[in-house]
């Protein structure tokens, strides 16, 4: 079929190129070729009708954008004259922003070229007579680039209501992270399809629309590292890990908090920092009890060092994957860019931690006693010695592939695939197991997740609060870094960093065209910092707090609310203040 | 009547105090003391977050850590007690373990600070359940003192 397409247009170019008389030779020639065509395997096709079809004398291109010049897509442009009621000719814009109208013949008088989309307000652009005049010289037009004005439709509101709600939904734990997310998700294309049937004015995108908003990259890069993650961490390296810190530290539980922030904060930033915590609070628990000493002591400072940690790499948290696949940010400018700061926000951080659990610290410890330390070795034996070596040659190979495979454009969701595959050949574990260990539900709140983003940004919420965020800062690209990192970092306290970076992208990225100086994405990292950094003010700000508060309430000590925030609050405000710093330092930006 | 008494615990310093009573009383009564501790991981259920691997597992061990000090507790104490860990719903397992050990009285600690799992509408539904079934005595204890006793 796409063979007897081609010959068809070969056929239209030669027809419409030739000279008349050089036509009547060649039509001979067709007249033997056109047989031959049918003969090809596929559906008969009426030809003349598509001829003439594709018969193209001009063409009037233009680009649309809106009022922040970021490209419009498919966007329905129309031509039109006062003689004709049908339009001459219409297109859709592209991903570019491009639309080109294609006419068969040439208009000569005034002409109407309106573009519409169901979020912004129509315009219409007249192109006179003397400017198609052109037409008698040239087949085509391009006119200059017109701006789309935003409308506040109802679908709109709708899916701010749903973004917000979902928001809510998830931070008050009214609903599972991915059911409220799928739940938004259902809403906004029931309103878009039912709604929008009823009034157009509900429209938010269609289906395939939506699907164009998931970031596959991302969705493969993170079912890569679930499966490293789980093998690796299943081998009992950070218990063992936890233990041999006791073991260092001699009973000096200063040391001991110290190394045990080492640990997960190291863990955290190579894998993640969830899983990291759900290992370290058992472990971390049963030793602050055997001491005697407030088991909290231990733990809080080691969510704490969990949340600040993975902010050196890419795959340290799920809001630095969003980050680096939406802006470019590869995993060696992370780990140059946000390193040095990182160490500097742990060290201000441990001083603190040293500093608020003083009392705990200066107690004398009182040791373990031979039964319970012998308890404790058995639950922090390494649990797979040929699994952890195995998986240890591979982390570091999938590591320096994340490095090294930047030069030649290699994807980290490709890098961590092959990685994960290697292992699973290589270790042969349980496949149903491992398969099992992928988050299934993470990955469907991701892609939903996505889309609900891009149903705010494709109705102009993103684009209002884009413009109202330059207007603050204006071309003060300080001013703009401290209003991301406190900013971010405070919504961040209560509200889930996931959504919210997602949320934030698209508006960084226009403040990083729009301020001077910002193009070395100084931004993007201060959206990072404040994301990761925030999720340390209050027991809600990470899934990392939950999770450990979840597990120490199974051994009857709860972590509370305000016990949480005592701490969490100022090493929050401390480490962004450090972060803010670093980046207005590093970045040279004063 | 059994002597065997039960303890659900979860450990940590919250349930020292009941720990305590509980060997206390069995030390009172000549009994041997059976710690429980329920593997819960329902907490998960709530976060977005990955959970890729055995928490359960890890879970499990934790309890045996926090019975081993209860345990210890108990032997400080010259009581003789043993141990079990078991994964599932708090009264099923309860029911189940009353059923396998002979237990003659459970002891449990009324809600910490609204953490834990004993209320007085919740207490009144086991022993319906399975006080009556079972003709086992329930002793809820709170900061270590006696405050309640439920006799079929």
């Amino acid at each position: 079929m796409e063979t007897r397409s081609t010959i068809h247009s070969l056929t239209l170019i030669l027809y419409q190129r030739l000279h008349p008389v050089k036509r009547r030779n060649w039509f001979f020639a067709l007249l033997f070729l056109i047989p031959l065509i049918f003969l090809l395997p596929g559906e008969a096709t009426a030809l003349p009708a598509d001829l003439q079809q594709e018969i193209i004398e001009v063409v009037i291109v233009g680009r649309v954008v809106d009022s922040q010049g970021v490209p419009i897509l498919d966007a329905e442009v129309l031509a039109l004259t006062d003689q004709h009621n049908e339009p001459l000719a219409e297109a859709h814009s592209q991903e570019d922003g491009t639309w080109v109208l294609e006419f068969r013949e040439i208009p000569f008088h005034q002409l109407r070229v309106i573009i519409e989309h169901p979020h912004f307000q129509s315009q219409t652009h007249y192109l006179q007579s003397d400017e198609l005049s052109i037409f008698s010289e040239d087949d085509i037009i391009q006119i200059d680039d017109i701006t789309l004005e935003r409308q506040i439709s109802a679908g709109f509101w709708v899916a701010t209501i749903v973004f917000v709600g979902v928001l809510l939904l998830i931070a008050f734990e009214l609903l599972h992270s991915t059911t409220a997310a799928l739940a938004g998700v259902s809403i906004i294309f029931l309103t878009s399809y039912i709604g929008g049937a009823i009034n157009p004015d509900f429209f938010i995108f269609t289906y395939e629309r939506g699907l164009s908003y998931i970031d596959w990259p991302v969705v493969f890069l993170v079912m890569g590292m679930m499966i490293i993650i789980a093998i690796v961490e299943g081998t009992g390296i950070f218990q063992w890990l936890a233990f041999q810190a006791y073991r260092l530290s001699r009973g000096r539980t200063w040391l001991l908090v110290l190394i045990l922030m080492l640990i997960t904060a190291v863990a955290s930033a190579l894998l993640d920092n969830f899983t990291t915590m759900l290992l370290m609070t058992p472990i971390s628990l049963q030793i602050g009890l055997a001491l005697g000493m407030n088991p909290l002591a231990l733990i809080i400072p080691q969510v704490l060092a969990s949340n600040v940690g993975g902010i050196s790499t890419l795959v340290g948290t799920p809001t630095n994957i969003l980050i680096g696949a939406f802006a470019g940010i590869s995993f060696t400018d992370f780990l140059v860019n946000q390193t040095v700061g990182v160490v500097l926000a742990l060290l201000v951080m441990g001083v603190f931690v040293l500093w608020f659990y003083r009392k705990e610290f200066r107690q004398q410890s009182r040791g373990i006693s031979p039964k319970l330390y012998k308890k404790l070795e058995e639950n922090a034996q390494i649990e797979d010695p040929e699994g952890l070596w195995k998986s240890g040659i591979v982390f570091i190979l999938v590591l320096i592939g994340f490095i090294l495979g930047e030069r030649i454009h290699l994807s980290l969701a490709v890098t961590a695939i092959a990685g994960a595959t290697i292992l699973l050949i290589w270790l042969k574990p349980d496949v149903p197991h491992m398969i099992k260990a992928v988050d299934w539900t993470t990955l469907v709140f991701f892609m939903a997740l996505f889309m609900i983003v891009g149903a705010i940004q494709e109705v102009g919420l993103i684009s209002l609060a884009a413009e109202g965020m330059s207007r603050l800062i204006g071309d003060n690209l300080v001013l703009g870094v401290f209003v991301i990192v406190f900013g971010v970092g405070t919504i961040s306290t209560v509200i889930a960093n996931i959504p919210l970076t997602a949320a934030m992208l698209p508006i960084v990225r226009f403040l990083t065209v729009s301020i001077p100086g910002a193009q070395n994405q100084v931004l993007f990292y201060a959206l990072s910092m404040g994301a990761a950094m925030g999720g340390n003010g209050t027991l809600i700000g990470g899934e990392a707090n939950l999770v450990t508060a979840g597990i120490t309430e199974q051994a009857n000590t709860p972590i509370t609310f305000k016990e949480f925030l005592k701490i969490g609050l100022p090493v929050t405000y401390l480490t962004l203040i450090i972060g803010f710093l670093w980046l207005i330092f590093h970045f040279q930006v004063y | 009547m059994s002597k065997m008494i039960l303890c659900p615990t979860r450990g940590g310093k919250g349930s020292y105090p009941n720990q305590d009573r509980a060997i206390a009383i069995a030390k009172e009564r000549g009994a041997e003391i059976l710690f429980l501790y329920i593997t819960n991981v329902e907490f998960l259920g709530l976060t977005a977050a990955p959970k890729l691997i055995d928490i359960e597992q890890e879970m499990d061990e934790m309890g045996e850590f926090m019975l081993a000090m209860a345990q210890e507790r108990a032997e400080n104490a010259e009581v003789k007690s043993s141990t079990t860990v078991r994964r599932g719903q708090f009264r099923k397992v309860l029911a189940k373990v009353i059923e396998e050990h002979q237990v003659g009285t459970v002891v449990l600690g009324s809600s910490a600070g609204g953490t834990g799992v004993v209320t007085e509408e919740y207490l009144q539904t086991l022993v319906d359940e399975i006080g009556a079934k079972t003709g086992v005595e329930f002793i809820v204890i709170d900061q270590g003192e006696i405050v309640n006793t439920y006799k079929p």
